[in-house]
């Protein structure tokens, strides 16, 4: 097709190339030809002119002649008076222009009608005149260098005022003579001489004078004639032949015609410029083929005319169509996400680009049509988007793709594109056609798909992982149970043994129950079904319990575990204590966990900032010195099931739960948590959340205990102004010593001035004395008045006695916190002191004598409660489902069960729903009998569940007796000794 | 020998005749010598026919001379001083150039102009030491010579043509020799400066009012269109190849080359220069050369240039006044004149100057001569006027640095600047 193409065009153009040749060489033939007629009209009418020239001057020349043999015959010159002659001449001279009048002699003398007397030498010309009696025409000097034509006849011989003359002649100047053969044609620039025949010029009509002497000469130098033209020209003037030459003076083409004059081998010449020759004849000639030339040339012109606009209305249609056509691409183009460009494959320039790239990549269409290269400013990392060399290897009518992602200029999102580009050629150039496709969507949904495949393999390698790690560590707790359990029973005998069975029967146990709790409380948390229990709490309780808790375990690793207090937190605070203490325990254990023997451990609870009067921001900071993390796990560390792995964390159990339990809680508190570690050197927590503060009891305790002065001994002086600082809103005094002597010498001091300190803070361990030897030393001086109480971090329960018996009246923990040396002391100041030993007595015995009503399905279960009532004292009757309970109860006695242990899952009807009819029954105790849930559920929301229920407390499965001795103190009003009796009758 | 024999004797017995004559005898009081003071460049002075005129009159008289001789670079400096502080010489000499107006002619010199001898001074020489008012400013005595077109008549004959005798015929003949191959014109552009002033010479030669207008700062050349049209057809003759094909790159030295092998026809010098630089071995003879007028577009009838010539100027407070107009009768004299100038070439400034050696070619133009000579008017007359300078505008304009009318102004701003430079009044 492009063949077929491409030999029409080459047809086409033979065609107007032979027409175009044909037309000129026609138009040369005819120019030659016209040329040529003319030329030859021309030259003809050259020497028309020249010849009415000639004849012209030979009429002049006669003339001159017939008046000088006029004058010859006349009187005035022959014989007449002399005196006459002068005016005769002067007025003839008038009359017929010429210069002057000779008389002449033989011998060369002349002499003028005035008498002037000079010489005239006619040389050959004089034999003519004498010896031929036949008129001459001669040219002559002058003696002052002036050159006259002379016009001279023979007379007979005669005598003017003496002078003896044979003829008489009459003479012009050059310019005179020039006037005669002057012509009006040829614009002036035709040149006239009269020659002699060997060349010699008499007469020239030369503007301005003759500069020439030798015409012949002159042509012989000056045009480009050679010998044979030169030696016609000669012959042609020695026998008196006309002629016409063309020749080259100078410059100038010019044509010579000369032609005889016909007297004395005188020649007339004329030279004049062939284009003058030309121009000046047959204009109408000239003009008719100037107007068939201009008629050609409109008939051209027209044809050119007609071609040029159908050509252009052609050109504009497809102009037309190919706007509408860019037109309707760019609309396309503009409601699609693909760019369009078309490139030359030479330089790149851009030749089409579509509008949608200011849309699609915030550059404007101008800048990107400037330089295409623009399109790399939206690489991210600038790279090359338009590789020169990389398109050159695309094949001819192939196409090649590449995937770049690109930065909108505008709003900095970022797209990807697939950029295909197509090598063509579109009439004989070769272009690159770019389509550039949007593929972000593709893209996006590619990377949420390798994104998920990831996050699936992750969960399930982690799954894999949690399950390989449960496997392991359910497995051994369990191990441990049924392989007591098995020694148990083999050695039910020895009591020992049973002892040392069931205690490391007990620790697997609660090893297993924690682990349990862990993997339900992220299954509660993952699910979303976690709340808050929000409610008021102790700040320095929490502390003090979390002290309780990690300083065995601390000090089993021979580890120092300590807790600060920065600045004065609020003691009172209302959240989430469990949970908090969840989170603090989980950062706390861990560092305990993975900080070697004899590591440190601290933990810092600082108050950051009060966004409102009613709510605090704490940090809690624990660090470690322990083996650290990798940046690659700190990464991930808050994601479930994830341990790191090495040589020493393959070492320590753990479900890979607690971080990441410990982060849902943070969040779920509103909080945040980071951590900042490095392996080998320790890890650093950083929680920070936001609790309300509780408005303060203003009553005045301190005074109404009649507490106004304290003295503190430590040897760190930063816990003595820290106490200071901590009391200084209660108005108690407080005086300080940093070591023991200087303390004793205060307390006796004050004491001998009867002004004694109101409570005494001994440090325990301090340098000697220490705080028991101090304490000793006060009480032997200042008696056992003042109350002494020990302020540590440590255990005290092994100097607790030793303590006691040096007059110590108190333990209490450290970091100091006004709410706790409350609590410490206010039982101190209690009137009867036992109260509180008779309370905790009286709690170990709550139970005794009462009578349970149990719901419990599992029979094992059952059992096991049974048990562990009987050995509270009390005694059980066991409903197997929630129906049976709601009987039993139903059908008993006013106050046969002091309270109901109710299981929440059970068959036939569950815990909930038993609850709900004991309390719409029509019992008379239905309303008021202590209802208590006993599940495996301990979540929250299970405590709030159960108790909307109508149920009025909540027990954790597995039971604990303490936990259901303080829930049964609170909930069973004793009514005295029949309790004890009822429980026995049930029994 | 014997020929210088009979020249002394011959001179011996002029001066015997002399002496017994009146005509130059104006001093009465001839009992006793009197010294004359006379100064000149040291150059001039010792030019062979002074130095003749002055032991002719010395010896002829019985008068002293005491010749004040000053180096030429000095001399208008020193001479100047000596006129300003009274310290003058009875007779002094100088050209008669811009130069002389320094030195308060009106009231130092004596107008010359009721001298017996006036009459015997050639058109040329008068015309030469008149000034504008037709004052007489000193006696011509000096070479000279006649600066025109000289051409090649050889040439001219073998190719059929003739001289030019008008400024058309001039550039028929220009254009004619060009059409036979012929350079016309040998116009060595590279240091020949004194060309374009033989076409100057007329425009202010032929109106003084113009030269004293020029010379004023009242007007400019450009100004003058005859100044525009010689530059014009200067132009115009470049370009239709008149000068040849080299003359950019032609100079002095070059002329005799370009004249002797006929290479080029006309050029526009002066006659003793084919006595002094052009080389007798060349193909043409200096019988092959004649002169004809030069054509500048500024005359019709074409102008030759007449020499510089030295004037012996007589200080009119001069206390030997009449014994200084004696001396000067003396030089006059045609016996002493041609006894000094005997040999010696030069156009006469006396027409009963005889003895010097004069050129065919001048002879044989002297009609024309006589009809067409100009006093060397641009070079001497014009204030601030360096032929160097307008070589340079030509250069300019030639080079297509500038065109006619940059051309004249350039010649205008040069000049304007050198007459600053000499402290011209009105510039």
């Amino acid at each position: 097709m492009y063949k077929k193409k491409w030999f029409g065009k080459l047809t086409a153009s033979a065609l107007v190339c032979l027409v175009v040749i044909a037309a000129i060489l026609i138009g040369i033939f005819y120019f030659n030809f016209i040329s040529r007629k003319i030329y030859e009209d021309s030259t003809d009418h050259l020497s028309e002119v020249y010849g009415q020239v000639n004849r012209s001057f030979g009429a002049f020349v006669e003339r001159n002649w017939g008046i000088l043999y006029s004058w010859s015959d006349s009187a005035a010159l022959n014989g007449a008076d002399e005196s006459t002659v002068p005016e005769f001449i002067s007025r003839e001279r008038e009359y017929w222009g010429f210069s002057e009048f000779y008389f002449i002699s033989a011998d060369g003398k002349c002499v003028t009608a005035d008498g002037t007397a000079g010489s005239m030498d006619l040389g050959k010309d004089w034999d003519i005149l004498t010896l031929q009696g036949e008129p001459v025409m001669a040219g002559e000097t002058l003696s002052d260098g002036q050159e006259i034509i002379v016009f001279a006849v023979p007379v007979p011989h005669a005598e003017y005022n003496g002078f003896g003359f044979d003829a008489i002649a009459i003479s012009y100047t050059n310019a005179d003579m020039a006037n005669s053969l002057n012509v009006d044609s040829f614009s002036g620039k035709a040149k006239c001489f009269v020659i002699h025949n060997d060349g010699r010029v008499l007469i020239s009509t030369q503007t301005g004078g003759n500069v020439f002497g030798n015409y012949l000469t002159y042509l012989n130098a000056a045009a480009d004639l050679d010998e044979s033209d030169l030696a016609r020209i000669k012959n042609d003037w020695e026998n008196g032949s006309a002629g016409l030459l063309q020749c080259k003076i100078g410059d100038v083409d010019y044509c010579i015609q000369y032609q005889p004059v016909g007297y004395q081998g005188y020649i007339l010449l004329s030279a004049v410029p062939q284009n003058v020759v030309s121009a000046g004849f047959l204009s109408v000639q000239k003009i008719t083929m100037n107007v068939l030339v201009i008629i050609f040339l409109l008939l051209g012109a027209a044809l050119f005319t007609l071609l040029l606009l159908r050509s252009r209305k052609q050109s504009r249609k497809s102009e037309t169509e190919l706007q509408y056509r860019e037109r309707i691409f760019d609309v396309l183009s503009n409601s699609v996400d693909d760019i369009f460009i078309m490139l030359d494959s030479e330089n790149h320039n851009v030749d089409y680009i579509s509008p949608n790239i200011e849309r699609l990549l915030g550059i404007p269409v101008s800048e990107a049509r400037d330089n295409i290269k623009v399109l790399e400013k939206c690489s991210p990392g600038g790279n090359v988007v338009i590789p020169k060399e990389e398109f050159a290897k695309i094949p001819l009518e192939g196409n090649k793709n590449w995937e770049y992602e690109y930065v909108h200029q505008h709003t900095g999102e970022r797209r990807w594109y697939r950029m295909t580009v197509y090598n063509m050629v579109i009439r004989d150039i070769k272009k690159y056609i770019i389509v550039m496709s949007d593929r972000t969507l593709e893209q996006q949904m590619n990377q949420k798909m390798r994104e998920a495949l990831n996050a699936a393999t992750s969960a399930n390698e982690a799954k894999s992982n949690f399950l390989s790690n449960m496997s392991h560590d359910i497995r051994t707790p369990m191990n441990a149970i049924v392989g007591f359990s098995v020694l148990l029973e083999k050695d039910a005998e020895n009591p020992d043994k049973v002892r040392e069975y069931t205690r490391k029967i007990t620790a697997s146990s609660h090893h297993l129950l924690s682990l349990i709790n862990d993997v339900l409380d992220m299954s509660k948390i993952e699910s979303g079904k976690t709340s808050l229990n929000v409610d008021h709490f102790s700040l320095p309780e929490l502390l003090e319990e979390l002290n309780i808790i990690l300083m065995p375990q601390a000090k089993a690793k021979q580890q120092e575990f300590k807790i600060f207090v920065n600045g004065t937190p609020p003691e009172q605070l209302v959240g989430d204590k469990l949970r908090l203490n969840q989170i603090l325990i989980n950062l706390l254990s861990n560092a305990v966990k993975y900080t070697p023997d004899g590591g440190k451990i601290d933990m810092t609870v600082s108050e950051l900032s009060r966004p409102a009067q009613q709510f605090v921001k704490l940090r809690f900071v624990v660090r470690d010195n322990g083996i650290g993390m990798s940046e690659e796990f700190q990464k991930k560390i808050f994601s479930p099931f994830s341990r790191e792995i090495s040589s020493v964390t393959n070492k320590i159990q753990g479900t890979g739960l607690g971080m990441a339990i410990t982060k849902n809680l943070v969040d779920l508190m509103g909080g945040i948590i980071s951590v900042e570690s490095a392996p080998g050197k320790g890890s650093t927590f950083t929680v920070e959340l936001i609790f309300t503060v509780p408005e303060e009891d203003e009553s005045d305790l301190w005074f109404s205990r009649k507490v106004k002065r304290i003295f503190v001994v430590d040897d760190e002086e930063d816990v003595c102004t820290h106490v200071k600082e901590m009391m200084s809103d209660t108005g108690v005094e407080v005086e300080y010593a940093t070591d023991g002597t200087a303390a004793i010498n205060a307390i006796i001091d004050a004491h001998r001035h009867g002004n004694d300190f109101d409570v005494i803070l001994l440090d325990w361990k301090m340098p000697e004395p220490d705080g028991i030897q101090t304490a000793r030393l006060i009480r032997d001086k200042v008696g056992h008045e003042v109350p002494i109480l020990v302020l540590t971090s440590y255990d005290w329960s092994e100097i607790e006695t030793e303590a006691r018996a040096a007059g110590i009246n108190a333990f209490m923990p450290k970091p100091f916190f006004t709410s706790t040396f409350w609590h410490t002391i206010k039982p101190l100041y209690t009137p009867d002191d036992d109260v509180k030993k008779q309370d905790a007595e009286s709690e170990a015995g709550i139970m005794k004598g009462l009578l349970f009503l149990v719901a419990e399905d599992n029979e094992l279960n059952a059992e096991i409660l049974t048990e562990m009532l009987k050995m509270e004292g009390a005694d059980c009757v066991v409903a197997s489902n929630g129906k049976q309970a709601v009987d039993m109860f139903e059908s008993s006695e006013p106050g046969h069960f002091d309270m109901i242990l109710m299981d929440v899952q059970m068959p036939v009807m569950n815990g909930y729903e038993a609850t709900g009819a004991i309390r719409a029954s029509s019992h008379p105790e239905a309303k008021t009998i202590p209802i208590a849930a006993m599940t495996a559920n301990t979540f929250a929301e299970d405590v709030r569940d159960a108790l909307d229920s109508g149920m009025d407390g909540h027990l954790s499965k597995p039971i604990d007796m303490s936990a259901a001795r303080e829930l049964v103190s609170k909930l069973v009003k004793r009514s005295g000794p029949d309790a004890e009796n009822k429980g026995g009758d049930n029994r | 020998m014997k020929k210088k024999c009979l020249s002394a004797l011959a001179i011996i017995t002029a001066v015997v005749m002399l002496a017994s004559c009146s005509g130059f005898t104006r001093t009465s009081n001839n009992s006793g010598n009197v010294t004359l003071t006379l100064m000149g460049k040291t150059t001039d002075l010792n030019k062979s026919y002074m130095t003749r005129i002055f032991d002719l009159y010395q010896k002829s008289t019985g008068n002293k001379l005491d010749i004040i001789s000053i180096e030429d670079d000095d001399y208008e400096m020193v001479a100047a001083e000596k006129f300003e502080s009274g310290d003058t010489p009875d007779i002094f000499l100088h050209f008669h150039n811009a130069d002389l107006n320094r030195f308060n002619i009106e009231d130092n010199f004596y107008y010359l102009n009721d001298e017996s001898w006036v009459s015997d001074l050639t058109d040329g020489a008068l015309a030469y030491c008149l000034d504008s008012s037709g004052n007489l400013l000193g006696l011509p005595f000096w070479e000279s010579s006649v600066s025109g077109c000289y051409y090649n008549k050889t040439i001219l004959d073998s190719l059929g043509l003739k001289p030019a005798a008008t400024q058309t015929e001039f550039d028929v003949l220009c254009q004619a020799l060009s059409d036979t191959g012929r350079t016309p014109i040998c116009w060595p552009a590279d240091g020949c400066s004194w060309m374009a002033q033989f076409g100057l010479d007329p425009i202010f030669a032929d109106d003084p009012e113009l030269l004293e207008k020029i010379n004023k700062n009242e007007i400019a050349y450009s100004d003058i269109p005859d100044v525009r049209n010689m530059v014009e057809w200067i132009s115009g003759a470049a370009e239709k190849g008149w000068f040849g094909s080299n003359y950019l790159n032609e100079g002095y030295s070059d002329i005799s080359g370009i004249l002797g092998s006929g290479n080029a026809v006309m050029t526009f010098i002066w006659d003793t220069w084919f006595y002094t630089d052009f080389d007798a071995g060349n193909k043409y003879s200096i019988d092959d050369f004649a002169l004809m007028p030069v054509f500048l577009n500024t005359t019709e009838g074409g102008t030759y240039e007449g020499g510089n010539l030295n004037m012996m100027m007589v200080n009119k407070n001069s206390g030997n006044l009449d014994a200084a107009l004696d001396f000067l009768s003396f030089c006059a004299d045609d016996d002493n004149y041609n006894a000094a100038f005997d040999g010696i070439s030069t156009v006469s400034c006396f027409k009963g100057q005889k003895s010097n050696i004069q050129s065919e070619m001048v002879t044989d133009a002297a009609d024309s001569v006589a009809e067409n000579e100009r006093v060397s008017t641009a070079a001497s007359r014009i204030i601030g006027y360096s032929a160097e300078d307008v070589l340079t505008a030509l250069d300019s304009m030639f080079r297509g640095k500038t065109d006619v009318d940059g051309c004249v102004r350039l010649m205008d701003d040069y000049r304007i600047a050198e007459a600053r430079m000499q402290g011209a009044d009105g510039f």
